[in-house]
């Protein structure tokens, strides 16, 4: 287990440079040079050298490329060129409002869809199952932004159950008030594919051999369900759910965008439009290694799960 | 410390007004702010906030249009020599910075010393300061007279200084401010420290903005005169006599997307708002506010902004440049082309005015009379095109006089409008049988390619800095080329006469040489005017006293809040 762990993380590092190249190449082809916009309206070439020099992006392309390796290895990206914010500070404290709406989005959604999906393979093959299907595509068939739209100005502005966009000072107050709307929105929106792949997991397991012996056995459906079937259709529940978790790093754009919320999603949009790389390399960096460390955690969850697998 | 002076200022403000409620407006900008250091904010939403912190020497009158300088942190309009080269300002006495433990527990008033310090600041290499052109090659020497006097010797004439000095680049910052927080480029964006009317109290980041009354701020009564607007006597009636600022507390909110605005305008969780382009249809009708809206009071201050659009062909474009009368009959002809009142009416929905002249309205020295000689004419322009040899070939394009393809590369941003822009000037060139080709370009790329001389033709788009033609008339000067001269336009003349201008103050002289310079632009087709666009701004009815200043940023500190009408 332990050499598989060691062998794992040695695999980052080749994929890391990889992305650490991609990002470095990607930004100085199509990113935009900075120096223009922070500039100014009155700029003359000499200002604009100046700013490449200060930003350090007159240097040659190998020099910004060891400096952005330094940085990685540091976990020190230096100040946001725009704004002059330390970035660790950025993604510091917006973290926190990401994770306030996404964290529940993702534990309902999660709870919601396996619940959902045993109640759909429940009644397969039924009427109720084929409708549940159209509508779960229907929803999958509209666009995120309809979603906002509508339900912004019909909950939030027609009928003021929620509040139109904000954020508050208080973890309570941002969870149970400002919150609520837009996890109801990422729950709408996530609710049919999710019920939809979940109920393929199911119903992959409702037809094996087991599930029929445990039904000869004299065994209530319920209990089929829930304890055999989810059981064993929890392994790829499981990769479905670890595999969404990295991007609980990278926000929900709209939904932050929509509502107000100073979460890293946002930042990561404000951050592309003023060709910010300090602050795109952090998180692109981020993202990826907890990409990769949550592979890690599924695969050795999976043996958690189901000790007849073997890692190897 | 924030939470200190919000402390101590709310109860300062509340012991003055007894047993009042705090009043609170509800502000909101449509984009991020980056920072709060006078020398290196460059957008306009923390030039919002800069204006409330910080005290420049001079401000504006409230209500004077056109726009007219007023002292702010000044005791008088700057004394200014015969040559126009040496101003002579005092300050008033006993203007305070707010407490900051950078000032070791005393009270810290603001000297000519400051002044000087901040705008030295604006040409410190590593700050890289977007502003640093308000003193660049202008100033001979800053003197220090005592603390409260202070003189400037310019390099050369120019009675419109003083203007420079209303800029929020030139606020006072204290030098033991910048020395405590400053980072390792000696850049304050994230303390500031001013003697203005508000204190920054609450910040979260592209999010919220609090600012809280300065109680340590100086004395000030409303007393601005009403200009020929008659609206200015319901604003004088509102808030004559009445201490300055009136609002306790500005909360500013950020919402990027246009229907959170609304939504949360019309919900009154927002109590003053731009009501821009796209917006403008839900509550406007022909300019006037829909009926249901007036019906609750709400309140619309409109006027046109001190800016232009333009069309503009790049002088060094091997298709497009030069003087040749071939070239000049290609450019004027294209001119002539585009129905400037439709891209109004597509692209912004009808809320701009179409110009003639460079400078706008509400700018000293725009000319409302002024007729361009190339106005609307399709017909005309494609007979100009004939006569100077740019024949139609068999697929309807035409070619130019040595009988190659005319191709036109026009350059937009990627976004929307400008994806509107191009079709509408495809339409344009279609109409002339030339064929267009449309290059999208982010902002940063096109900046860059204008700053190179390697865009063919586009809209250009100027806000006014300061309220004068000058602002404008420097976009078509050559040694300005590679900065904002985006055409790249080389004319002699037309630097001659610019130069001449210069040594003007306002004035009939002025005037006269602007004329001139007008004409050569539109004779030598090196531009078109297009147009300036209505800035709308929308209040909720417990706003007191609001009119949209053409050049402030924004006019917190001469309204009022009546908290009986409060919507929520």
């Amino acid at each position: 287990m332990f050499a598989y762990i060691l062998r794992r993380l040695w695999q980052m590092l080749p994929t890391m440079a990889g992305v650490v190249l991609l990002v470095f190449l990607l930004f100085n082809w199509v990113g935009g040079d900075p120096a223009y916009i922070l500039a100014g309206k009155m700029s003359n070439p000499e200002a604009i050298a100046n700013i490449r020099k200060q930003l350090g992006i007159d240097q040659p392309y190998p020099v910004q490329l060891w400096i952005f390796v330094k940085q990685i290895v540091s976990f020190d990206f230096g100040t946001a060129w725009s704004t002059g914010e330390p970035v660790s500070h950025i993604l510091a404290t917006r973290l926190g409002p990401s994770l306030t709406v996404l964290v529940p989005l993702t534990i309902l959604e999660t709870a919601f869809g396996i619940a959902l999906a045993l109640a759909v393979a429940f009644v397969r093959g039924s009427l109720t199952d084929r409708a549940v299907m159209v509508v779960c595509t229907i929803g999958m068939s509209i666009s995120i932004l309809v979603y906002i739209i509508v339900f912004q100005y019909e909950l939030a502005y027609k009928l003021g159950l929620f509040p139109v966009q904000g954020w508050g000072e208080h973890f309570a107050e941002n969870l149970l008030r400002y919150s609520t709307l837009p996890i109801l929105i990422g729950l709408a929106v996530s609710i049919a594919p999710t019920l939809r792949l979940f109920r393929s997991f199911v119903l992959d397991e409702v037809n094996q051999d087991y599930v029929r012996t445990a039904r000869a056995k004299g065994l209530s459906e319920g209990r089929v369900m829930w304890v055999h079937v989810l059981r064993n259709a929890a392994i790829p529940i499981i990769t479905y759910v670890m595999s969404n978790l990295p991007a609980l790093l990278i926000g929900a754009f709209l939904l932050e965008r929509f509502f107000g919320i100073p979460g890293i999603g946002r930042e990561v949009i404000l951050a592309v439009e003023r060709s910010d790389f300090p602050v795109i390399k952090a998180i692109t960096v981020y993202v990826a290694a907890a990409t990769m460390v949550f592979n890690l955690l599924t695969d050795l969850l999976y043996q958690a799960v189901d000790p007849r697998v073997q890692l190897k | 410390m924030r939470a200190w002076l919000a402390g101590m200022a709310l109860l300062l403000a509340l012991q003055g007004a007894l047993a009042a409620p705090p009043k609170v407006l509800r502000y909101v900008i449509p984009a991020a702010e980056t920072g709060f250091d006078p020398a290196t904010a460059r957008d306009l939403y923390s030039a919002h906030i800069l204006q409330a912190v910080f005290d420049t020497l001079y401000t504006y009158d409230y209500l004077a249009r056109p726009a007219a300088l007023r002292p702010q942190a000044a005791a008088a309009l700057p004394e200014i020599a015969a040559d126009g080269r040496t101003y002579t300002i005092r300050l008033k006495h006993g203007i305070l910075f707010t407490p900051d433990p950078a000032f070791g527990g005393r009270r810290r008033e603001l000297s000519a010393a400051d002044f000087v310090y901040s705008w030295k600041r604006l040409s410190d290499p590593r700050l890289a300061s977007p502003h640093s052109w308000l003193f660049d090659g202008k100033i001979e020497r800053f003197e220090v007279v005592d603390p409260y006097t202070l003189r400037i010797r310019l390099t050369h004439t120019d009675f419109n200084f003083g203007m420079v000095l209303a800029h929020e680049g030139t606020s006072a910052v204290a030098r033991e401010v910048v020395e405590r927080y400053g980072d390792a480029k000696g850049e304050v964006a994230g303390h500031p420290v001013g003697s203005g009317y508000y204190m920054l109290t609450d910040w979260v980041r592209g999010n919220r903005i609090v600012l809280t009354r300065n109680p340590w701020h100086l004395p000030e009564v409303w007393d601005f005169q009403p200009s020929a607007d008659p609206d200015d006597q319901r604003i004088v009636a509102q808030m004559r006599g009445k201490a300055i600022p009136q609002i306790d507390r500005i909360e500013v909110a950020v919402m990027v997307e246009d229907q959170s605005r609304w939504l949360s305008f019309q919900s009154g969780e927002t109590d003053l708002f731009w009501l821009d382009g796209p917006l403008a249809p839900k509550a406007l009708v022909n300019g006037q506010l829909r009926p249901e809206l007036a019906r609750r009071g709400v309140q619309l201050s409109r006027q046109i902004d001190p800016e232009t659009t333009w069309y503009y062909w790049n002088m060094e474009d091997p298709v497009l440049g030069g003087f040749s009368k071939e070239r000049i009959a290609l450019r004027r002809a294209i001119a002539m082309a585009h129905n400037v009142d439709e891209e109004i009416a597509l692209v912004w929905n009808g809320q701009a005015q179409r110009l003639d002249y460079p400078i706008p309205p509400g700018v000293v020295g725009h000319d409302p009379n002024w007729r361009s000689i190339n106005q609307y004419d399709p017909a005309l322009a494609n007979q100009l095109l004939d006569r100077y040899g740019y024949r139609k070939g068999r697929d309807g394009w035409r070619t130019t006089p040595d009988g190659k393809p005319l191709v036109i590369h026009y350059v937009s941003r990627a976004e929307s409008n400008g994806v509107l822009q191009a079709e509408v000037w495809r339409k344009t060139y279609n109409a002339l049988g030339i064929h267009m080709e449309n290059e999208r370009m982010i902002f940063a790329d096109l900046l860059a390619a204008e700053k190179q001389c390697k865009v063919a033709t586009r809209n250009g788009q100027w806000l006014a800095d300061y309220p004068d033609g000058d602002n404008f008339m420097q976009l078509y000067y050559g040694p300005n080329t590679h900065q904002n001269n985006f055409g790249c336009y080389a004319d002699p003349e037309y630097d001659r006469l610019y130069q001449a201008s210069q040594q003007l103050p306002p004035g009939p002289q002025r005037a006269a040489l602007y004329h001139k310079m007008t004409r050569r632009l539109e004779a030598m087709g090196a531009i078109k005017m297009g147009y300036a666009r209505w800035r709308n701004m929308l209040a909720q009815p417990s706003v007191l006293g609001y009119k949209k200043h053409p050049i402030l940023k924004q006019e917190w500190a001469w309204i009022d809040v009546d908290q009986s009408r409060l919507s929520k």
